[in-house]
């Protein structure tokens, strides 16, 4: 299996949905081109009409915004609040392990004059989902990728909020299916099979959790929905998507603070910082596939003409795939799994035709070029 | 005839080297990490000058930065400059014995104009570049001092002020694009009073040799500078200046290879090899 | 065969750190010295400088280290280079704060870049210029025409007269960058700061004989 890269930004040919033209410019870039020529003002029309159509009639509030505190939901938060002139509720579901920093960047957002509502799913019930996932999926935070959107769901139902904005489809922006380019609107099914991977439910029944402890994991059954229609859209469906511009706007009206060393395995500081375990997350991407953190911020600073791809060559080889050294005492803790349990699962992950263990650590056997 | 310059700014603080954006600081290394990723004896041949500032925003140590500067200039044979937080000739001083061959002041315009004749009369007014911090406010460009945290007048009012100066180079950097990697913010110079007659040198928003390009083309412009430590690590400077040459700009082509054989060639017999002189392109 | 040491002039003006970096990464020895005596011996001189013309002669002057120059280059011919402010300080006169006499070794004055000099370009003159020679032979060995040196000057020499091996460039006028008239030499430039090229020149000043 011979691994390329795209021509324009570092997008491997190992990602999930990935598809190259024959310049070998992967969708991701291919998108970044087409971002120019999309006639934005009519999707600006299209996104007015929405949510004319669902904003509350009865002064109560227009649709729901998860945020963590990061750039991205800050940025949908104060569009829809500023620019749009509708009243979000903004929710976040509490991670696990979740940083200090983040805490205070959430708390900064808040206070920069948001509804907002926190949802703390049953940090048992998640540790138990967290653990499963990351054995038997690879992915460490996995019960919070689940609550995320559920939780959500969940809420949108029982409040009667029928709009849910999240950011950026990350599918679309950043190399995936592009099924999801021409739609503003998706439902709960494409949720559950692109942005859990399918196989969800049975995480959660091998989990041994009951019915109580897995409310915020769970979607609404159809009886529970009682023809309640939802509507969850990307806010990047209806502007071109910045992710830089987000986080220029988060630090103007929503006092981001960034961190004060690189984070680990890429060179930014400005993004994800909200919890642990996003270090081992983006660690297991870059032993399955063998990209990581520094790639993804490559292809955005690429993307929007920071930087070239001979720079970002250098960056991606400098710190790409960083062992999360700092937070291996607290997963094991967390996890509570020795080191060795720990170990067996990075072993199970990892992609042996594009690594190979050397001192007890994977080491690539590709170059990136 | 007199080419243009790159400039590249390494901004230190308290022992370590930093990305700035928006006057907003990420820490990337220390000399051991600048020495493995940048190894300025091998890059200055990418490069036409160095400047190093201390940002440092507690309290600075000058002998410290001192020895800093003077390990980065190690085998580097390129001008540099060295400034943050200079207050008096005695600290100037020190910093051109630690190698640097100018000096450079921004928050003393504001703090100690004085203080600025004083360190040209014992330097000479082409040791003294001003650097310059601007942002956009509304639709003016306003300057700031003391790490962009003091806002003072509009950018032309300043630069009238620098006129009366007796310095060599203004050295002006926009911190709204600072890191950003979206470019220089070229509307600055459009405040350069007429006959505005001591070098520029534009900084604030580099991220690759196209932007150093746009820099480079405009005949108000000097020189151009980038601190962006990321974007430019390993061959980056490199790359840039081969691509920026090929493109017809206007920059010396170093050659490497004749400095290098020229290291310890005194003394040594006789056998000294003589360059050679088609390898030259200048 | 080893090098004596050479001997940079430390009269408190110049940024001499570049240059012994330069003479050390040759492979030379660079000894500093303000002493007028260790001076008057030395058989290999740098004199460096930047700043004002009339106070780098006042600091000679009250130092002795004016007289313990002339003294090296005429009776004992040492074999002198004068960088920047200091090749300015080996001519006449220099025009810098009304009129200075300089320490004489060579007949040229030294004058400021007027405006109508630099036709439109901006001072000082600073940054990589190239320069021409008039033979490539002595300091100038094995250096390319038009080769790139770094200057940062307001002030140049008058290239009206001169006699010796000249090198000369152009800002707006043209003026005289470097010089070589027996054992003294002179460079407007840096060559400690202008890569190859200069360390070529440095080269060529410790290893050919007046």
């Amino acid at each position: 299996m011979a691994v390329t890269w795209c021509k324009h930004c570092l997008n491997m040919s190992t990602r999930p949905r990935i598809t190259f033209d024959d310049r070998g410019w992967c969708n991701a870039c291919q998108w970044m081109e087409e971002k120019r020529t999309i006639d934005w003002q009519a999707r600006e029309r299209e996104l007015r009409e929405i949510l004319d159509t669902y904003r509350s009639q009865k002064g109560g509030f227009d649709c729901l915004v998860p945020v963590s505190g990061g750039k991205d939901g800050s940025y949908v938060s104060h569009q829809l609040k500023h620019k749009y002139h509708i009243n979000p509720l903004t929710v976040t579901v509490t991670p696990a392990l979740s940083l200090d920093l983040g805490n205070q960047n959430l708390k900064n957002f808040i206070n920069s004059g948001y509804n907002h509502i926190q949802i703390d799913p049953d940090p048992g019930a998640m540790r138990i989902l967290n653990r499963t996932g990351f054995i038997e999926k690879g992915f460490p935070y996995y019960g919070w990728l689940i609550a995320i959107q559920a939780a959500v769901v969940r809420l949108a139902v029982n409040l009667n909020i029928p709009l849910i904005f999240y950011g950026e489809d990350g599918e679309v922006e950043y190399g995936g299916s592009t099924e999801s380019k021409y739609r503003a609107m998706y439902n709960v099914e494409y949720m559950k099979k692109i942005y859990l991977e399918g196989g969800y439910e049975k995480v959660l029944r091998e989990s041994g959790l009951d019915d109580a402890q897995v409310y915020f994991f769970s979607f609404p059954t159809d009886d529970e929905l009682n023809g309640k229609e939802l509507y969850i859209t990307h806010m990047s469906y209806f502007e071109s998507w910045d992710p830089y511009r987000n986080y220029l706007v988060a630090k103007e009206h929503c006092g981001l603070q960034e961190a004060t060393d690189s984070n680990s395995g890429t060179f930014t500081n400005f993004a994800q910082n909200d919890q642990a375990l996003y270090a081992l997350h983006t660690y297991m991407m870059y032993l399955k596939f063998g990209f990581g953190r520094a790639t993804q911020d490559a292809g955005i600073e690429i993307r929007r003409g920071a930087m070239t791809r001979d720079q970002g060559v250098n960056l991606v080889r400098l710190y790409d795939g960083q062992y999360p050294e700092e937070f291996i005492g607290t997963y094991l803790d967390y996890y509570q799994m020795t080191k060795e349990e720990f170990d067996a699962v990075l072993d199970k992950w990892v992609n042996r035709e594009l690594f190979s263990k050397i001192d007890g650590r994977w080491s690539p056997k590709f170059t990136v070029s | 005839m007199l080419k243009k310059r790159i400039l590249f700014t390494l901004l230190y603080n308290d022992g370590n080297f930093m990305l700035s954006r928006n006057f907003r600081l990420q820490k990337v290394g220390n000399l051991l990490w600048l020495q493995k990723n940048y190894n300025f004896s091998q890059v200055a041949f990418s490069l036409d000058e160095l400047v190093i500032l201390d940002v440092t925003r507690q309290d600075r140590n000058s002998s410290k930065f001192c020895e800093h500067v003077r390990s980065v200039g190690k085998e580097c044979f390129i001008p540099i400059a060295a400034g943050g937080g200079i207050h008096d000739v005695d600290q100037a001083i020190a910093l051109l014995r630690s190698g640097a061959d100018k000096i450079v002041v921004n928050s003393m315009v504001a703090n100690n104009p004085d203080m600025i004749a004083e360190l040209a009369s014992v330097l000479g007014r082409q040791c003294v570049i001003v650097s310059v911090d601007v942002k956009q406010i509304g639709s003016e460009l306003m300057v700031f001092t003391h790490d962009g945290s003091q806002q003072k007048t509009t950018l032309s009012c300043w630069l009238e002020k620098i006129r009366t100066l007796p310095v060599g180079e203004l050295y002006l950097n926009s911190i709204d694009r600072d890191g950003t990697g979206q470019g220089f913010f070229m509307k600055m110079l459009e405040c350069l009073p007429n006959n505005w007659n001591i070098p520029v040198i534009i900084a604030g928003g580099a991220g690759n040799y196209h932007h150093l390009a746009e820099g480079l083309s405009d005949s108000r412009v000097n020189a151009v500078a980038t601190a962006h430590l990321f974007n430019f690590v390993g061959d980056g400077l490199e790359n840039a200046r081969e691509q920026l040459l090929a493109s017809g700009i206007d920059l010396v082509r170093w050659n490497k290879r004749s400095s290098m054989e020229l290291k310890n060639v005194i003394g040594t017999d006789g056998k000294n090899q003589e360059p050679v002189a088609e390898d030259h392109h200048y | 065969m080893k090098q004596p040491a050479i001997t940079i002039i430390d009269y408190g003006m110049g940024n001499i750190c570049s240059v012994i970096n330069a003479l050390e990464y040759l492979g030379s020895h660079a000894v500093l010295s303000d002493d007028p005596d260790q001076i008057r011996s030395a058989p290999y001189l740098i004199l460096p400088g930047v700043g004002s013309f009339r106070k780098a002669m006042e600091a000679l002057r009250e130092t002795g280290i004016d007289t313990a120059i002339r003294s090296a280059a005429c009776d004992h011919r040492a074999k002198i280079l004068g960088i920047c402010l200091g090749m300015q300080l080996l001519g006449s006169h220099s025009t810098e704060d009304g009129d200075t006499p300089g320490l004489g070794l060579v007949p040229n004055r030294v004058k400021l870049f007027t405006s109508s000099d630099l036709k439109g370009n901006r001072i000082p003159h600073v940054g990589y210029n190239s320069v021409r020679f008039s033979d490539h032979r002595g300091l100038f060995h094995g250096i390319p025409d038009n080769a790139f040196f770094y200057f940062n000057h307001s002030y140049r020499m008058d290239i009206d007269g001169f006699t010796g091996r000249s090198a000369t460039c152009t800002y707006g006028i043209e003026f005289l960058a470097a010089f070589e008239i027996d054992n003294i030499c002179g460079t407007q430039f840096h060559p400690e700061k202008s890569q190859s090229n200069g360390l070529l020149l440095l080269k060529n000043f410790l290893e050919f004989p007046c």
